[in-house]
C-alpha cells in the first residue's frame, strides 16, 4: 500500500508539472515558473518522511516540493494564474509559494537567503522545545553563495536539527557547473565542519524515503544538522538556436515552459535512471506505471476543470 | 550617564522581564560589547533566554533573526557597524517582504546597528543616513537621541511583534546622555516628540540632529523667542501634520539632518511644507567635503548665532 502511494505521487508530481507546461506553452501565466521535473522522487520522499510540526524551505524551484505537500494541482494552479482561489489567494506566486499548514513556512527566490532563515527557525523550535526537523532545500547555485557556509556553520555550532539538502542539477541558469567555478567537494565541506554527509543518487524514491527517514531521526535525536547531496537532472533540455549556436545548443529549462515534453507521450520524459518516472517503471512494472498514470491524469484533469 | 550606558540599563529591564529572547551579534559577550549596549545581558539570560556571540555572516545574521521570527520567537540582532548591514539587505528587503506577504510573522526581530555617524572612522562612516537602510523595504525604524526617546522607543519596540531597526549613535555612545526632559508631545509610537512648544519657529530635527536643534532652540531663546522644537525618531513615510499645524503657527520652518545621504527625509517635511506658503524656511544639512569617503572630521559646525538671527529676520 505504501509503495503503492508513492508510486502515485511520483506519477501525480509529474503529470501535474506537464500540464502545467502546457498551460504555459500556450501562454497561460504571467509570472516567472521553474518547471522540476526530474525531481519528483527527492520531492516525495521529503514530503514522504515530514512530520506534523517539521518545516520545509524550498528554493524558486518550488515546484514538485509544494505539489507534494499540497496534494493536489488545483490550488497551485490558480496560484501561478494569479487568482484569488490560488494557495496563497494569488499573492505569491511560483517563486515564493508557501503552505504553512502543510510545513512551507518560507520559500526563496533568491539564491541562499533560505539558509540562515532555516537555521533561524530551527532555533526558535529548540527555545520552544519542538520535537522538529527544518529541513531547507538548495542547489547547486546556492551553494557558492556565503550563506550556505554560514549557515551550516551555525547549525553545527548551535546544535540544531537542520536537514540541508542541495540538488544538484549541474545548472545555474543556462550555466553548467564546470562553466562557471571549480568543483565543490561537499562531503569534505560537511566533514570538515563535523556534518554527517548523505550522496543521494538514482531516483530511488523507496531508497530515498529510507534514508531520509534515517537522518531525520539522526537530525532530531543528536540535536545536529545533516548535510544530503542528491543529483537531480531537470528534465526537457532542449535545443535553443542563438546568434553564437545558429545550430543550436542544448539547453536546460531554467524557467518557463520546456518544448520538449508533451503531455501526450505520457509522464516518462527519459528512459534513463536521470528520470523518476523510468526507474519506478524498471520498479513496479510498466502495467501498473500506465494505469496509475492513467487514472492520475485523469483525477487531475477532472479536479482542474472545476 | 553615558548614552551606552542608559541604553544598556534600558535592555537589562527589558531582558529581565521578558520570557523568551535570543540576542546575539558579533562581540555581543565579548569586548566592548558593542560599546557596551549589550554589556551584562548574558548574566539574565535563564529559561527560553539564549545570547549567542556570533560568527561574523551578517546576511546570514540576519535571515536568522527572520527565521526566529517566523518561528514565533523573539530575536535581536545587535551590531558594530551599520554599513555591515550592507551584507544583509537582501534578507531586510526580499525575506522581509515575503514574510509580510505570507502574514505569518507571529514573533519579533528587531536588529540595533551602531550608526557610525562619526566620519573619522572610515569610508563607511559616509553611510550614515539611517533611513536609506528602512526606505528599501519600508522597514519600521528609529533613532535614539536622547534619554526620554531611548527609553520610549526601546519600551514600545524592542521584543514588540513584528519587525524594526533601530539605530544608535556612535558618535553618542560615550557621551553624557542628553538629556531633554520630559516632552510637551509624543505620539505613541514614539515617531515623532515634541520637545519645546513655541510660536516664532519650528524645527524639525532627523537622524541624529537632535542636539543641534536643541542648541539652536537654545540660541532663538537668548533672542527673546519661544521655538517649537521637534524630534523625528522615526523613519519617513511619516505623517506630518502636527509639525505642519506647528509650521502654519510660527510661519517658519527650521529642519535639520545630519546624514551625509543625498536622500534626506527632511525633504519629505520640506516638500509637504512649502506648500503652506511659510515666511521662510531654513534648511540644515551636511555638506560633504571634496575627499568626503575618507576619514574625515564630521562634528558639525553650525553658527547657531547667525541660524538665529536669519530665522527671525
Amino acid at each position: 500500500m505504501y509503495k503503492q502511494k508513492i508510486a502515485e505521487e511520483i506519477i501525480r508530481l509529474r503529470l501535474s508539472q506537464m500540464i502545467v507546461n502546457e498551460e504555459h506553452k500556450k501562454g497561460q501565466f504571467k509570472i516567472p515558473l521553474h518547471l522540476a521535473m526530474g525531481h519528483e522522487a527527492i520531492a516525495v520522499a521529503v514530503s514522504e518522511i515530514m512530520q506534523d510540526d517539521d518545516f520545509l524551505l524550498p528554493t524558486h524551484r518550488n515546484m514538485a516540493y509544494n505539489l507534494a505537500r499540497a496534494g493536489s494541482l488545483r490550488p497551485i494552479l490558480h496560484e501561478y494564474l494569479l487568482k484569488p482561489t490560488g494557495l496563497n489567494g494569488g499573492r505569491s506566486g511560483s517563486m515564493n509559494l508557501l503552505n504553512p499548514a502543510r510545513g512551507i513556512v518560507y520559500t526563496s527566490s533568491i539564491l541562499g537567503n533560505q539558509f540562515p532563515v532555516a537555521v533561524g527557525l530551527a532555533m526558535a523550535g529548540k527555545i520552544f522545545k519542538k520535537n522538529r526537523v527544518t529541513i531547507v532545500m538548495g542547489g547547486d547555485g546556492s551553494i557558492e553563495e556565503g550563506t550556505f557556509y554560514e549557515s551550516m556553520l551555525m547549525a553545527r555550532s548551535l546544535n540544531l536539527p537542520v536537514i540541508f539538502i542541495i540538488e544538484n542539477n549541474d545548472w545555474s541558469m543556462s550555466t553548467r557547473i564546470h562553466e562557471r567555478r571549480s568543483p565543490i567537494d561537499l562531503s569534505l565541506f560537511a566533514e570538515s565542519l563535523d556534518i554527517r554527509y548523505v550522496h543521494l543518487e538514482g531516483n530511488n524514491p523507496y531508497l530515498y524515503v529510507d534514508v531520509l527517514k534515517d537522518l531525520r531521526k539522526f537530525s532530531l535525536e543528536n540535536s545536529v544538522p545533516v548535510c544530503v547531496e542528491v543529483k537531480v537532472s531537470t528534465l526537457g533540455v532542449f535545443s535553443f538556436k542563438t546568434l553564437e549556436h545558429p545550430e543550436g545548443e542544448p539547453l536546460h529549462p531554467h524557467m518557463g515552459s520546456t518544448p520538449a515534453v508533451s503531455l501526450d507521450k505520457g509522464p516518462m520524459i527519459e528512459e534513463s535512471e536521470k528520470d523518476p518516472v523510468f526507474v519506478l517503471t524498471k520498479l513496479i512494472g510498466r502495467p501498473t506505471m500506465e494505469e496509475i498514470a492513467r487514472k492520475q491524469r485523469a483525477a487531475i484533469e477532472k479536479e482542474i476543470e472545476t | 550617564m553615558k548614552y551606552a550606558e542608559h541604553i544598556n540599563s534600558i535592555l537589562k529591564g527589558l531582558v529581565a522581564s521578558s520570557d523568551g529572547l535570543i540576542i546575539y551579534g558579533q562581540n555581543v559577550t565579548e569586548g566592548s560589547r558593542i560599546g557596551g549596549l549589550t554589556r551584562g545581558l548574558d548574566t539574565l539570560m535563564k529559561g527560553k533566554k539564549k545570547m549567542i556571540n556570533t560568527t561574523n555572516s551578517e546576511n546570514s545574521l540576519v535571515g536568522f533573526g527572520f527565521g526566529v521570527m517566523l518561528g514565533g520567537g523573539t530575536a535581536a540582532f545587535f551590531m558594530k557597524q551599520l554599513d555591515f548591514l550592507f551584507l544583509g539587505i537582501d534578507q531586510l528587503v526580499n525575506t522581509y517582504n515575503i514574510i509580510r506577504n505570507s502574514g505569518q510573522a507571529k514573533g519579533s526581530f528587531t536588529i540595533v546597528p551602531t550608526v557610525v555617524d562619526v566620519a573619522n572612522q572610515g569610508p563607511h562612516s559616509s553611510s550614515n543616513n539611517f533611513s536609506d537602510f528602512c526606505s528599501m523595504a519600508r522597514i519600521q525604524g528609529f533613532t535614539i537621541t536622547n534619554k526620554y526617546d531611548a527609553q520610549k522607543v526601546l519600551t514600545t519596540h524592542f521584543g514588540a511583534p513584528g519587525f524594526r531597526i533601530i539605530g544608535v549613535s556612535h558618535r553618542f555612545l560615550k557621551e553624557d546622555i542628553f538629556d531633554p526632559g520630559v516632552p510637551v508631545f509624543t505620539d505613541k509610537e514614539v515617531k515623532l516628540v515634541q520637545y519645546k512648544d513655541g510660536t516664532d519657529a519650528t524645527i524639525a530635527c532627523f537622524n541624529f540632529s537632535f542636539p543641534y536643534g536643541w542648541k539652536l532652540g537654545q540660541e532663538l531663546e537668548k533672542l527673546g523667542k519661544k521655538p517649537a522644537l521637534w524630534n523625528v525618531n522615526y523613519m519617513t513615510p511619516i505623517d506630518w501634520e502636527p509639525i505642519l499645524i506647528s509650521a502654519k503657527k510660527t510661519g517658519k520652518l527650521v529642519v535639520i539632518d545630519d546624514s551625509n545621504s543625498e536622500n534626506l527625509s527632511c525633504f519629505s517635511l520640506l516638500a509637504e511644507a512649502r506648500k503652506l506658503n511659510l515666511k521662510k524656511d531654513v534648511v540644515i544639512t551636511s555638506k560633504p567635503v571634496d575627499n568626503w569617503f575618507s576619514p574625515v572630521s564630521s562634528v558639525a559646525s553650525v553658527d547657531y548665532a547667525k541660524v538665529a538671527r536669519d530665522i527671525i529676520s
